[in-house]
């Protein structure tokens, strides 16, 4: 079986929303995942979300099950800002931030910003 | 009786001025006066927002408010609406359009429901209907800085909002201050490591690293919270040129921009490897202070800022391949 969860963006299509992300997480994805179902998230709706959004819906979903699950989760219609937002919180819940960050330094030259 | 002294200009290049020249929280004995300059004013909304607290704190303590120097130069506080959270009366003796500011007045919020509200209404206030990039990036911090606030500050009062577009100043930015006066950063994260015990600049700087929130009980996070909001506020911040400030109990940071702008896309997950000043107060801040800005003549490209921010986050590649984007 394969659940779908539309997630609602509102007028703004900015869903900042923690509450009702981890009502979605407790009442849809974690109960359709124990039945061993598949869930679909849909971002239609979304345009741009909040790291801390994106991790009240699925940070304990990945704690739980391990990288496994991520073949019974799809994410549908995202877009780039989501995209890269998901990456973040699905890989840093599978394996943490850098180690010995003291030494790191990003850089990113796509980044136009003037001192 | 309590003095506080705002000078004629409070901003993030004056703020070590502003924090260590006022007692916020000595005994007041029922009464705290506050004295405006008298001929000028410029307040930024880190000060709208932490004065706003404070007259919110005097009053659940019994301290009654008095201003002096309430002159024209105050109609601008009074359209941000400090008065009201200081308790005191002023009839302004110029009333402007509402159409003409771009502010988010100071708006107290307490809940999910009133950051909810407060991101609705940003797009009209701030008039940024038609930079979609800016917006968005506005929208993301005001919600990661209020949340901070109401899951963990542990305020009575809840948290104090202030923010405004400044288009037309160089360089155009909107600068967006939250303050409350809660349990502050150290005695949050103190509960859950020992090192930001020690003292506020050690606390203050560890909440602006990745994976760290005094909600852990494990590494990277609970259900609900990952501890990486004050990271990214900081880096869309940095990754636009602006300025980043942070201040809790006697400690202040303020993220400076970089030498060059090499060094502005920098990222360092350690905040004191960035271009930035350590200020220790004679006289704590009760609770905590963020503010920050985002240049709006740099945000053209939102999304690439969550694409640098990924680069902390090791990439494996097992993991990347079975994310399933459809």
């Amino acid at each position: 079986m394969k659940q779908t969860v539309r997630l609602p963006g509102g007028e703004s299509r900015f869903q900042e929303d923690k509450e009702l992300a981890r009502d979605i997480r407790q009442r849809e994805i974690l109960p359709a995942l124990a039945r061993g179902d598949s869930v679909v998230l849909d971002f239609t709706d979304v345009e741009y979300a909040t790291q801390s959004f994106v991790h009240a819906l699925i940070g304990e979903v990945l704690k739980r099950y391990g990288i496994e699950i991520l073949d019974r989760i799809e994410f549908r219609r995202c877009s780039k800002q989501l995209q890269n937002i998901i990456s973040l919180v699905v890989n840093y819940s599978l394996g943490g931030f850098v180690e010995g960050i003291d030494e790191e330094v990003i850089r990113d030259s796509r980044l136009s910003a003037s001192a | 009786m309590l003095e506080l002294t705002v000078p004629n200009s409070v901003s993030f290049h004056t703020a070590n001025a502003f924090f260590s020249q006022n007692p916020f929280f000595e005994e007041a004995g029922g009464l705290a006066r506050v004295t405006l300059h008298p001929r000028w004013m410029h307040i930024e909304p880190f000060g709208m927002a932490m004065l706003a607290a404070w007259g919110a704190w005097c009053r659940r303590h019994g301290v009654r408010v008095e201003v002096e120097n309430l002159g024209p130069k105050a109609d601008y506080a009074w359209r941000m609406h400090l008065f009201q959270f200081l308790g005191v009366e002023y009839q302004p003796q110029r009333v402007e359009r509402e159409e003409a500011g771009r502010f988010l007045p100071v708006t107290q919020v307490r809940n999910g429901a009133d950051i909810r509200a407060v991101i609705g209404d940003i797009s009209a206030l701030l008039h940024l209907q038609h930079n979609p990039e800016s917006l968005a990036a506005v929208q993301y911090c005001v919600s990661e800085l209020l949340r901070n606030v109401i899951e963990h500050s542990n305020s009575s009062d809840g948290a104090f909002i202030c923010a405004h577009n400044y288009d037309r100043a160089d360089p155009a930015r909107v600068t967006i201050a939250v303050a409350d006066c809660g349990v502050g950063i150290r005695a949050h994260l103190g509960r859950a490591y020992p090192e930001a015990q020690v003292n506020d600049w050690n606390a203050v700087t560890m909440a602006m690293r990745p994976g760290i929130t005094g909600a852990i009980p494990g590494m990277y996070g609970t259900p609900d919270n990952a501890g990486a909001g004050l990271f990214i506020t900081r880096s869309i911040a940095k990754g636009s040129g602006g300025y980043f400030l942070v201040a809790s109990g006697e400690a202040c940071y303020r993220l400076r921009r970089a030498k060059g702008p090499e060094a502005q896309t920098e990222l360092p997950l350690d905040p004191t490897f960035d271009r930035h000043d350590k200020w220790v107060f004679p006289h704590p801040w009760q609770g905590t202070v963020v503010s920050m800005e985002i240049r709006t003549d740099q945000i053209d490209d939102f999304d690439s800022y969550f694409a640098w921010i990924r680069k902390f986050v090791p990439a494996r590649e097992e993991v990347t391949r079975r994310i399933r984007f459809t």
